[in-house]
């Protein structure tokens, strides 16, 4: 046991996991000396002019999927995939056991797996849980602890060897017979497959399944035939209503405007204000209303952005349409506008979780981010956040884009109310640390604008601006205290459920079981 | 029996649920919801003051929390024993 640079416990070797490597600061591992993964070398007789089989259980046996192997899936499609579900059930109908599952993340829908990790199908989870299944793991359903990765500490841990993905499975919205695919097009179309490429890139066989086959070759292509082995079609990859949502919505809630009318004012004060300003606000309800008060800000002042990046929504694509922007980087499309937009206009971009976020290439598109608002279940007097578990102490989240927008942004704003009910958002200590104090910047209140006081000239950037809301982490967190009471502490037991790695593949922090 | 009920299930209110009960029984007090896990200690203490204070020596309090500060939480017992006792009807 050693206690890592944040002063959390790891365990030298954690069972499941393996040795670990315990967190150093969050620009202190830089990769040994030496060359990337990669998947086998492939040869397809010059013949074959169609990659088509007949159905998942025969893709499957062509992929060479085997007990025991790694299998990986992409989020794009939401809580209204049926990609997970329909392979996970013809392993199972098959007798594949032991397998790793390795996807992005899972949502709601996906529920049905627990039934497959009770029965031995999945013995392991690399990825985010929630929902039921995080439930299930935080009470110890699961006999090795689940693998937390960020979008860019995926596919580090990819491309560096960390992870080797057998079979890479690949929900495609448009495909033609040989393998060329895209999301944004077809009766179940997401938009960007940003988080599939490296997968794509990096399995030993990639499957694509899809409901809308188009004449080789189809246009415009996202993943090419270079790298996809086999094709399927099934009858649907998922329900629409599911795979993206209505135009997402501002916030109504007073308070959470007014958090967002101060976060906009930070910005506005921060040295970051200015021609080509690049940010990221997410899907968030007070993010959203973060990016209308910008807005505003930006069409007073004449000032035009450069790019918004990561999850992107109607509301960027509005600002793309009135040149506020001059360009989106979409690794998620999560409405029908930003889906539409990607489509058709070339100034938004598909780009992939590597290069959205991994530390470990030749510079992600975080590095060039100004501004990111962000959310967290609850932050510490050292301004450590945590997005993974729950008051109670239940692993309920994935890490998302959050260690790495906060690493690359040159303004990492956390903006959210003081109380979730009666539970403190800001803490002596969080249960578990996602990201580090060392690269957030910024937690905003209702109460006010709380600057980490290692950034002094952001400090003092927002003092000489008069009557600007600031109130001193010790005011917010006696407050916290003063409100809520004193706090039961989470029971947990000794063994380790869950592992939060940094985005260089250090241990961050550990989650312990929940006691009954 | 006498039994009352004051709050609802809003966020940040809770829901109590009085009943008198036997003389020497004592206050029995049973909390679920959203903020029991961490904050139960502090609800039962919270609980138990208001019943004191206003004489109560056997009763049985039943709270469904859904998040409610301490403030909230006592005003809500206080009117639930007292509509028990026919003061607020």
């Amino acid at each position: 046991m050693a206690k890592n640079a944040l002063g959390r416990e790891i365990p030298d070797f954690i069972e499941g996991y393996g040795k670990t490597k315990l967190f150093q600061g969050a620009f202190a591992l830089k990769p040994e000396e030496g060359y990337r993964a990669g998947g086998k070398i492939r040869c397809v007789d010059s013949t074959c002019t169609d990659k088509r089989v007949r159905d998942i259980k025969a893709a499957i046996t062509a992929s060479g999927l085997k007990s025991g192997m790694t299998v990986s899936f992409h989020h794009h499609l939401r809580n209204g995939d049926f990609v997970v579900n329909m392979v996970i059930d013809a392993c199972a109908e098959m007798g594949i056991k032991n397998l790793t599952l390795f996807p992005t993340a899972l949502f709601g829908v996906h529920k049905k797996l627990i039934e497959h990790i009770k029965s031995g199908v999945i013995s392991r989870i690399m990825g985010s849980v929630n929902g039921p299944i995080g439930q299930l793991v935080s009470e110890g359903g699961m006999d090795v602890p689940v693998v937390l990765r960020s979008h860019g500490g995926r596919p580090r841990a990819v491309v560096s060897g960390d992870v080797h993905i057998d079979v890479a499975f690949i929900a495609a919205p448009t495909a033609d017979q040989y393998g060329n695919i895209c999301g944004t097009q077809g009766k179940s179309a997401c938009g960007s497959l940003g988080y599939a490429f490296t997968d794509a890139q990096y399995a030993d066989c990639v499957v694509a399944v899809t409901d809308n086959i188009q004449p080789y070759p189809a246009a415009p292509v996202s993943i090419s035939q270079l790298s996809v082995d086999i094709v399927v079609e099934v009858p649907s990859i998922g329900d629409p209503a599911g795979i993206v949502s209505g135009t997402t919505q501002v916030t109504r809630d007073p308070l959470r405007l007014l958090i967002a009318k101060y976060a906009s004012e930070l910005i506005e004060a921060s040295p970051y204000f200015k021609e080509g300003i690049s940010f990221q606000t997410g899907a968030g309800g007070i993010p959203l209303a973060v990016t209308a008060f910008m807005r505003e800000a930006m069409i007073k002042k004449g000032i035009k952005g450069s790019f918004g990046l990561g999850g992107i929504t109607g509301y960027f694509v509005e600002l793309l349409k009135e040149g506020l922007v001059e360009r989106l980087m979409d690794v998620q499309s999560f409405d029908l506008e930003a889906v539409r937009s990607i489509g058709e206009n070339p100034r938004h971009i598909e780009i992939s979780a590597d290069w959205y976020a991994n530390p470990w290439n030749s510079g992600a598109a975080v590095n060039m981010l100004d501004v990111v608002i962000l959310g967290a279940t609850e932050v510490d007097t050292n301004f450590n956040a945590n997005v993974n578990t729950e008051a109670d102490g239940a692993l309920l989240h994935g890490i998302g884009g959050h260690q790495d927008t906060a690493a690359g942004a040159k303004l990492t704003i956390i903006a959210q109310p003081l109380l979730r009910g009666r539970i403190p958002c800001v803490t002596d200590s969080v249960y578990s640390v996602t990201t580090p104090g060392e690269v957030i910047d910024a937690i905003v209140t209702e109460y006010g604008i709380t600057i980490n006081p290692r950034r002094k000239d952001l400090l003092d950037a927002c003092s000489a601006v008069k009557g600007f809301p600031l109130v001193p982490m010790e005011e917010l967190v006696s407050r916290a205290h003063k409100m809520s009471g004193p706090t039961d502490p989470v029971e947990t037991e000794d063994r380790i459920i869950g592992v939060v790695e940094w985005r260089d593949g250090t241990v961050i922090d550990v989650v312990h079981k929940l006691k009954k | 029996m006498n039994t009352a009920q004051a709050g609802t299930l809003e966020s940040m209110d809770c829901l109590v649920t009085v009943s008198q009960t036997a003389p020497g029984v004592g206050v029995k007090i049973k909390i679920t919801g959203s903020s029991a896990v961490r904050f139960k200690s502090a609800m039962e203490k919270k609980t138990a003051e208001v019943i004191a204070s206003m004489g109560v020596k056997d009763i049985d309090v039943s709270i469904q929390d859904n998040g409610a500060l301490d403030i909230v939480l006592g005003a809500r017992v206080e009117a639930a024993v007292k509509r028990m006792m026919g003061g607020d009807k």
